[in-house]
């Protein structure tokens, strides 16, 4: 055998296990909008990876059986609030924290790093009193105040900070002697140069707030308020057994959308993650 | 006896053709040199023979054995990386008997292999250390000794000293010519820097576009080079080339200009004399004070420029008028295809 | 003074919903709740004590969580040094293969617990289903303790296996491409190359890969919510489930601060093994 046939087995046989591993990691958005589409005695019949009947009626129902379209709402103008009020918090202290000397800021980056890998849940049960005694409980406020200034903040402040840090200061400099403010360096010259930067925050950010569970499930009650990670769990019938055809079929609304940008984007968004470096 | 012989080498990535069909010959114990603007495929035709790259047609024999489907641990070559490729986890020690190592040598054989190349390449108090305490000159020696405790047949050097500043760089330049002298093997090098490849060579091997533009020693190739491409590639400055109706007014030539094109003198065998002993007349643009000589930009009546390089001490000044004369010997001609000529005798 | 101005919005948050709230944290640790009255009573270490000397199921639930590291790490680990391997390299399909198994970190761990939940259900499940062809009789598997966790670990896996393959590529393709020819030359296999010049290049980033793993499996709170609620039998409860239970479904909120307490000391003190592990690395 040549080296190049060898090769081309070597490659042919790697592909083939690729193949088999990513089953698992493609089959169950396969099955789940497969599932979405399907009756209640077909989900539960022999399998079948095509709906024998398709069944609309559930995505219908998904709507009148919780406000689902007002969750989706809130899920969607959070995650845009969050992302924004991140990128402008975290952008203005990073900024300072790579380019500025003062008094405090050795102390604060120390705060800061230590922050950085406290999970969510050491500080959750104080938050819910503070947030109670503000009267913010089944409100939208602690979705919003809690990630922008916790850990996914302080993630956000450090990634910025690192990526002003390797800025050339000489376009600052420049920027100065042209008469800018600290400020005006910060938004004409600093933030223009860092898209990269805004972008991996915003994408993971965004993602985060999307996610995000375990605030939602303690400060929300009622299904108004819902966003669409507590909403996907609460498809259950009198019993609190699962409606499987709902919930995958709402599942599926809440799912594909993010996949399909994820798709278009999946270059910038990968590299958003591995920029983030530090994170799961 | 390792000799190298390459026909008809071809290598395509994709689409790309990067080597487009080289013979060459190499003999044994041969110091031969790839040289070539980048780009020119040279490097990629070193990792063909190495083996690191699989070529697409054609046959390759190392020492009158056909290694096209030869594993490149098994080709009996050893290679200098540009970028050295030292591990940076390993001491130089280490660095040196990796190889011997993975072909698992005995412990004592291997102290002793090394122990001998870092005597040779003066290494000896460096062992313990890692690459990132080395100098670049050291790096240099170490990766050339990792190359030498193989006792491979073929020496293969990738632009071994293009990291290394200029005066380290004419420096290694000798201890790789001394090392070739004393080891006798053979051995290919890749440069893109020419003087580097007329110091070093036996055998000049110029590369353009994939393809083999001359083959020969460094006196061939500045002496009669085949081409312009090769006549200005070779020698620093490069070669004037004019115009073919410019030789007569150079030197006095005994034969019709047909079939030549165009012209070519190299600035150190242009003569600088008063405007009207030459009958090339040109005016000085530019007069560039180098120590030893002067180099001197002149721009003749028929906007061609070209360059001289002047060795007496009183300085033509800038705008002067001057003559240029030429010896006819010094003369190289070219015909329309840019392949060298030579003038039909009346 | 300038300087603050940029810093303050981030500093104040940053005060008042983490700084306050960790050292309110310590304090509630030691109290006792009365749930009628809102009143808190110091207890001292009362709630350590209970945790780790009285109540057996801290000890059930460390145990959970020290497994379900064990079972997660090295597994995430493996799998993504393997598919970073095979992927660091362009070649025909690299893009999907990529795409793929990055697909579930960006899903929310509640869709993707919501769809295993599904497919690994006892009877009717997809997975069952298809070992019944094969005639293997499946377990009901989010039913039985063992097999609740097993899958919970490989669920996780899967899910977030495509963030330290990223990690990993991005340290192999750092590697020069030269380590890897000059040992081709000098004969080393494949598997030679990997053992004694991939492998010792890329420890900083194993290691710290490990570190962030590990802390990142303290953390798993929706998945194991939404899949097995922290059953069968407290099978699959860890400690993240165990704060929010004990804190927010039985109100326990001094011994669940407790709790949160030795899971700061737990993470801080693998956070330190990383900064010092990246501090070496930078040497």
């Amino acid at each position: 055998m040549t080296q190049r046939q060898t090769q081309i087995l070597y490659r042919t046989c790697w592909t083939i296990a690729l193949l088999i591993v990513a089953i698992p990691f493609m089959f169950p958005f396969v099955w789940m909008v497969s599932a979405g589409f399907k009756s209640t005695t077909e989900i539960f019949g022999a399998p079948t990876l095509i709906p024998r009947v398709w069944r609309w009626q559930n995505f219908i129902e998904v709507f009148t059986y919780q406000p689902f379209a007002r969750q989706y709402f809130n899920s969607l103008y959070i995650a845009i609030l969050v992302t924004v009020l991140t990128l402008i918090i975290s952008s203005l202290a990073g900024y300072a924290l790579a380019r500025m000397r003062f008094a405090g800021a050795g102390l604060l980056m120390l705060f800061l790093i230590s922050a950085l890998m406290v999970p969510e849940e050491v500080t959750i049960i104080p938050n819910f009193f503070l947030i109670r005694s503000m009267g913010l409980v089944d409100t939208h406020w602690p979705l919003i105040l809690l990630p922008t200034f916790g850990p996914q903040g302080v993630m956000a402040t450090f990634l910025m900070r690192q990526y002003f840090l390797a800025l050339p200061k000489e376009l600052e400099d420049a920027g100065k002697m042209d008469g800018l403010s600290r400020f005006g360096v910060w938004w004409r010259i600093a933030l223009p140069m860092s898209r990269p930067a805004l972008a991996a925050v915003a994408i993971i950010t965004f993602l985060s707030s999307w996610n995000l569970f375990l605030e939602p499930l303690i400060f929300l009650s009622s299904l108004e308020m819902f966003t669409l990670p507590l909403a996907l769990s609460n498809f259950n019938d009198s019993y609190g057994l699962p409606l499987w055809n709902l919930q995958l079929a709402a599942t599926t609304l809440a799912v594909v959308p993010i996949l399909i940008v994820y798709l278009i984007a999946q270059r910038q968004i990968i590299e958003s993650f591995a920029l983030s470096g530090v994170k799961g | 006896m390792t000799n190298v012989l390459l026909k008809g080498i071809e290598k395509r990535f994709g689409s790309v053709e990067v080597i487009r069909g080289v013979d060459l010959q190499i003999d044994d114990g041969e110091f031969v040199v790839f040289v070539g603007p980048s780009g020119c495929g040279k490097s990629t035709l070193l990792r063909l023979i190495s083996g690191l790259e699989h070529i697409s047609a054609g046959d390759i024999l190392i020492g009158d054995r056909l290694v096209n489907e030869v594993q490149p641990a098994q080709r009996g070559v050893a290679m200098v990386f540009q970028s050295y490729a030292l591990y940076p986890h390993l001491t130089v020690r280490d660095n040196m008997g990796f190889g011997l190592k993975v072909r698992k040598m005995p412990a004592d054989e291997r102290q002793k292999r090394v122990a001998e190349a870092a005597a040779t390449l003066k290494l000896d108090t460096l062992l313990d250390r890692y690459p990132r305490e080395l100098s670049g000159g050291q790096r240099q020696r170490v990766a050339i000794g990792r190359a030498i405790v193989g006792h491979p047949d073929v020496f293969l050097f990738d632009e071994p000293l293009s990291n290394l500043d200029a005066e380290l760089r004419v420096h290694m330049r000798s201890e790789i010519a001394a090392l070739h002298k004393r080891l006798a093997t053979t051995m290919i090098y890749v440069t893109h820097d020419q003087i580097e490849a007329m110091t070093l060579a036996d055998k000049i091997v110029v590369l353009r576009d994939g393809r083999v533009e001359q083959v020969g020693s460094p006196r061939t190739l500045y002496e009669n080079p085949a081409n312009i491409f090769v006549a200005q590639f070779i020698g620093s400055p490069k070669m004037n080339v004019l115009p073919a109706d410019a030789a007569p007014l150079l030197a006095a030539l005994p034969a019709t200009l047909s079939p030549a094109e165009s012209v070519g003198v190299r600035p150190e065998h242009l003569m600088v004399v008063k405007p009207g002993e030459g009958i090339l007349r040109g005016k000085v643009t530019l007069a560039e004070y180098t120590g030893a000589v002067t180099l001197l930009h002149v721009a003749l009546a028929d906007g061609h420029t070209c360059l001289a390089i002047y060795d007496k001490q009183e300085m033509p000044e800038v705008g002067a008028e001057i003559g240029l004369k030429a010896d006819a010997r010094d003369l190289h001609f070219f015909d329309s295809h840019g392949q060298a000529t030579k003038l039909r005798s009346n | 003074m300038e300087a603050w101005l940029f810093v303050s919005p981030s500093a104040v948050g940053f005060l008042i919903f983490f700084l306050g709230p960790l050292c309110a944290v310590v304090y509630f640790s030691m109290t006792e709740w009365n749930l009628l009255t809102q009143q808190a009573a110091f207890v001292g270490l009362a709630n350590f004590e209970d945790a780790l000397l009285e109540n057996p199921d801290f000890w059930h639930v460390v145990r959970n969580s020290v497994i379900f590291a064990l079972g997660l790490v090295p597994l995430n680990m493996a799998l993504a040094l393997t598919l970073a391997l095979a992927l660091s390299r362009p070649f025909f399909g690299v893009v999907f293969f990529r795409t793929v198994f990055f697909a579930p970190v960006v899903t929310s761990a509640i869709a993707w617990a919501i769809v295993w939940k599904f497919l690994l259900q006892g009877e009717g499940g997809f997975i069952n289903q298809m070992l019944a062809i094969v005639g293997i009789s499946g377990p009901n598997w989010l039913r039985e303790p063992n097999w609740a966790m097993a899958a919970v670990i490989v669920t996780r896996v899967i899910k977030m296996v495509g963030l330290n393959m990223i990690l990993y590529i991005a340290a192999l393709q750092a590697i020069p491409r030269d380590y890897e020819a000059a040992a081709r030359l000098e004969g080393a296999s494949r598997w030679q190359i990997f053992r004694m010049i991939i492998w010792p290049l890329l420890a900083p980033t194993t290691l710290i890969i490990m570190v962030i793993t590990t802390i990142g499996s303290f953390k798993v709170f929706d998945h194991i919510y939404q899949m097995t609620g922290g059953g069968p039998e407290n099978g699959t409860l860890v400690l993240a489930f165990y704060i929010y239970q004990q804190g927010f479904k039985f109100f326990n909120i001094g011994y669940a601060s407790a709790l949160a307490m030795i899971m700061f000391v737990i993470v801080m003190m693998l956070t330190i093994v990383q900064v010092m592990l990246r501090r070496k690395g930078a040497e």
